[in-house]
């Protein structure tokens, strides 16, 4: 049972963030202490005393698992993420404090393990382990939710959601979790339809996804960040962008069971210069968040109805503090569907990937 | 790459190309004629009415057995869209000089009008190209003619109606689309008009199989693209509906309704989306200042999507093999734009075309995922949104064809926005 050596990193490269898992043993003896290499040390240190990392770099503390048994191991499991634009830097920093010379592996998945594995090689002299980003993303996924969430459930849906006075978060877990819809948002959206934990398929996928999101807001309001999108989000109202089934009928579409508040045409006011002049910024955002979600949604709805399954299970950064969007989506579910499918939603959204990664690396079956 | 329909074009339709389609025999007429038994319009329509103009006696005698049930002058259907308003109109072209003397002012001063003009006040348009010469409906022969205007610009139609005293007219206005429903009492109050209201759907399927089925002389009503992943083979071939069931029916307006068609009666609305033409237009117009769909057109023509959308390659380094994604492929759309450097260096068109490529693709993807899933293999797309928008019909042939192996054929019919219209004016000459 020799163990891996230390550090135990996880890492997803996406189109848009670096997500990093970072294993902090808590157990080292006054002998293992002693050995421990400078490197190391600093590493250890760096990561856990701070929470934010040069300009743009930030640790998840609210999402860290604690207490955690890995490979008979003890330790707390963090959570950190930076924007992929940023990679050079964090190749450098890989570079500057010698990781190379610690010989450990780095497990690697999503795009950017492809697409940077040269410059890792070239800058740091760090051979990356490709992975698979849905492979990652699954195993994670299981792992996470089996684990819990420091004593909590990670899983969770909306009860009554059509119902937004009464519209409340329930935990759940995802016991006999198969098959499940998973729906994967990040910049651009994966559909996966998951019977076991080694047998799934990518149904489909969506280019209109979180990257779409943040970069029509970008261009229509001049924000600048997703965190800045999403606040003028909160404050807009779509319903004077979007042209509802009222606009074009006066009421219902009966025949099909399309409602009045129903959206019939995104954006479609704004072919008029009257309504274009008379909206704010903050309609736009909202309009873009509820477009890209809605379709997300349909689209979900429609492959749980041709795969048979009734649960679906959305993750990705994009639903990273996004209430706005996760209502809707399980509106969207259950509203369609007539109660038929169910949104579930998880606590480590966007992390999945890496965390499957970490766990290629320690090929462990964990200490509950 | 045609991925993103950016590629040496040859736009427009072919129109010196010759129909391959026979004419039809009898019985294979559209139902829309199975109310009428004696009705010897079914006998043929277009080309062979001049055969038929011999045996005047005959079809006298016939065409009274029909007067009854005809109903009279003037003949319009008429679609209420959230973006446009489609109107077709039956010109008669067998007046008899005493049908003529006996006609009314105001319905000769409406017949000259629709028929001497292509473009009506500032926003109507006659689009002369459609139409359809030589028709024979409910025993009379003429000219089908097909006219649009913006629903915005309803109030002035309806000015116009009173104007005429369209009202005194007598005639049954049948109406389909959402405004059908929103302006049914604006029609009322404004013009003493009472609209015989009809389901969009329904129209648009009677519509469209009516069309397909007519002969005239001219280019063939449906058609696909031969080699869409091609570029530079890509080219316009005409396609016969004969026994044109299980069909995937994709209607691209202001928003989107996909359905599948199993017979004349038999169908389904599958799922919808709403983004759609409206959608096209309203982003065009917010992110370029354009404000017309032309205008968004002629942008998108002219950009670079691959400057604003985030392709597979930009984030694998190449091809994402494992699930068979090409480099190519566009993995976020728009995602690009979240950078300052990549918004500044990229033009109003380039901006343009990400739109229309975004909304087409998302659009081929719905379908695509319809057609798998209600085991249909032939999709045809109409709506306005694929008026004079080349672009988005060789993306969506490409799309289907790409995506499903060769399995998908997109379809696109020449009448692209006006079955609506259409399946309206049956419903007045043939209730069903």
């Amino acid at each position: 049972n020799k163990s891996k050596s230390f550090p135990w990193f996880g890492m997803d490269i996406g189109g848009t963030l670096v997500k990093l898992v970072y294993f902090e043993p808590v157990d080292i003896t006054a002998e293992e202490e002693q050995e421990e290499v400078e490197n190391l040390k600093s590493i250890r240190r760096y990561l856990t005393s701070n929470v934010a990392y040069g300009k743009t770099g930030v640790r998840d503390v609210h999402l860290e698992l604690r207490n955690l048994t890995m490979c008979g191991r003890t330790g707390n499991l963090h959570f950190i993420r930076f924007p992929t634009q940023a990679m050079p830097r964090f190749i450098q920093m890989g570079h500057d404090k010698n990781f190379s010379s610690l010989h450990t592996t780095l497990c690697a998945t999503g795009g950017g393990a492809y697409k940077f594995e040269n410059d890792f090689r070239t800058m740091a002299d760090l051979e990356l382990l490709k992975l698979d980003e849905l492979d990652c993303l699954i195993r994670g996924l299981l792992y996470v939710d089996r684990v819990g969430f420091n004593g909590h459930p990670e899983c969770y849906y909306f009860q009554n959601p059509s119902d937004t006075q009464s519209c409340v978060k329930k935990p759940c877990t995802l016991e006999d979790p198969f098959p499940m819809l998973l729906v994967n948002i990040g910049s651009g959206v994966s559909i996966l339809a998951v019977y076991s934990e080694n047998n799934y398929k990518r149904v489909t996928g969506t280019s209109l996804g979180g990257g779409t999101f943040l970069g029509l807001c970008c261009l229509l309001t001049g924000c600048e960040t997703f965190e800045e999108a999403l606040e003028m989000a909160s404050k807009g109202d779509s319903t004077n962008v979007d042209k509802l089934v009222k606009d074009i009928y006066g009421g219902d579409y009966e025949r099909f069971g399309l409602q009045g508040s129903a959206v019939a045409s995104s954006f479609g006011h704004m072919m008029s210069k009257e309504k274009r002049d008379s909206i704010s910024k903050e309609d736009l955002a909202r309009a873009t968040l509820v477009t890209i979600t809605n379709n997300i949604g349909s689209i979900a709805r429609m492959c749980a109805v041709n795969e048979k399954i009734e649960r679906v299970v959305f993750v990705g950064n994009f639903l990273r503090i996004n209430t706005v969007s996760t209502k809707l989506l399980a509106y969207a579910m259950d509203f369609w569907s007539k109660g038929q499918l169910r949104a579930l939603f998880l606590e480590h959204e966007g992390y999945f990937g890496a965390v499957g990664a970490l766990m290629e690396l320690l090929k462990t079956t964990e200490d509950p | 790459m045609a991925f993103n329909g950016h590629q040496r074009e040859d736009e427009g339709i072919d129109e010196d190309e010759t129909p391959t389609k026979q004419p039809r025999s009898e019985k294979e007429m559209p139902g829309c004629f199975k109310t009428e038994p004696h009705n010897e319009a079914s006998a043929s329509a277009g080309r062979s009415t001049s055969e038929r103009r011999t045996s005047n006696s005959t079809m006298r005698h016939r065409a009274d057995s029909v007067k009854k049930t005809r109903p009279p002058f003037p003949w319009f259907g008429m679609d209420i869209g959230g973006t446009l308003v489609k109107l077709v109109y039956f010109e008669p072209k067998d007046i008899t000089a005493e049908e003529e003397q006996e006609e009314v002012e105001n319905l000769k001063s409406i017949r000259r009008y629709l028929t001497s003009n292509t473009a009506y006040g500032k926003t109507g348009i006659r689009d002369v190209h459609l139409e359809l010469q030589d028709l024979t409906l409910c025993g009379r022969t003429g000219n089908l003619h097909f006219i649009r205007f913006p629903t915005h610009d309803l109030p002035a139609f309806l000015q116009m109606g009173r104007n005429k005293h369209f009202s005194s007219l007598h005639t049954t206005l049948c109406a389909t689309g959402g405004g059908a429903y929103k302006f049914e009492s604006d029609f009322r109050t404004m013009a003493d008009l009472q609209l015989h209201k009809l389901d969009e759907l329904d129209c648009l399927i009677r519509g469209v199989l009516y069309i397909d089925s007519v002969m005239s002389s001219g280019p063939s009503e449906c058609y696909y693209f031969e080699n869409p992943t091609d570029p530079d083979h890509c080219v316009q071939k005409p396609y016969t509906l004969e026994n044109p069931y299980p069909l995937l029916l994709v209607n691209i307006g202001s928003g989107v309704s996909i359905l599948a068609v199993y017979s004349e009666s038999n169908y389904k609305r599958v799922t919808g989306t709403s983004l759609g033409g409206g959608t096209f237009l309203g982003l065009c117009c917010l992110l370029t200042g354009c404000s017309t769909f032309e205008e968004a057109l002629e942008m998108a023509s002219q950009g670079e999507s691959t400057r604003v959308d985030k392709l597979v390659r930009d984030i694998y380094g190449g091809d994402y093999e494992r699930f068979g994604l090409p480099g190519w492929a566009v993995a976020s759309s728009f995602g690009n734009m979240m950078s300052k450097e990549k918004r500044e260096s990229v033009s109003k068109e380039d901006l343009a075309r990400a739109t229309l490529v975004t909304i087409t693709n998302n659009i081929g993807s719905i379908t695509r995922m319809c057609a798998l899933n209600e085991n249909i293999e032939r999709v045809v797309f109409v709506g306005n949104f694929l008026r004079v928008n080349t672009l988005s019909m060789k993306l969506l042939a490409y799309a289907m064809d790409y995506w499903s192996k060769g399995q998908l054929k997109a379809l696109f019919l020449r009448h692209e926005g006006y079955f609506g219209a259409v399946g309206a004016l049956l419903e007045l000459l043939h209730p069903s």
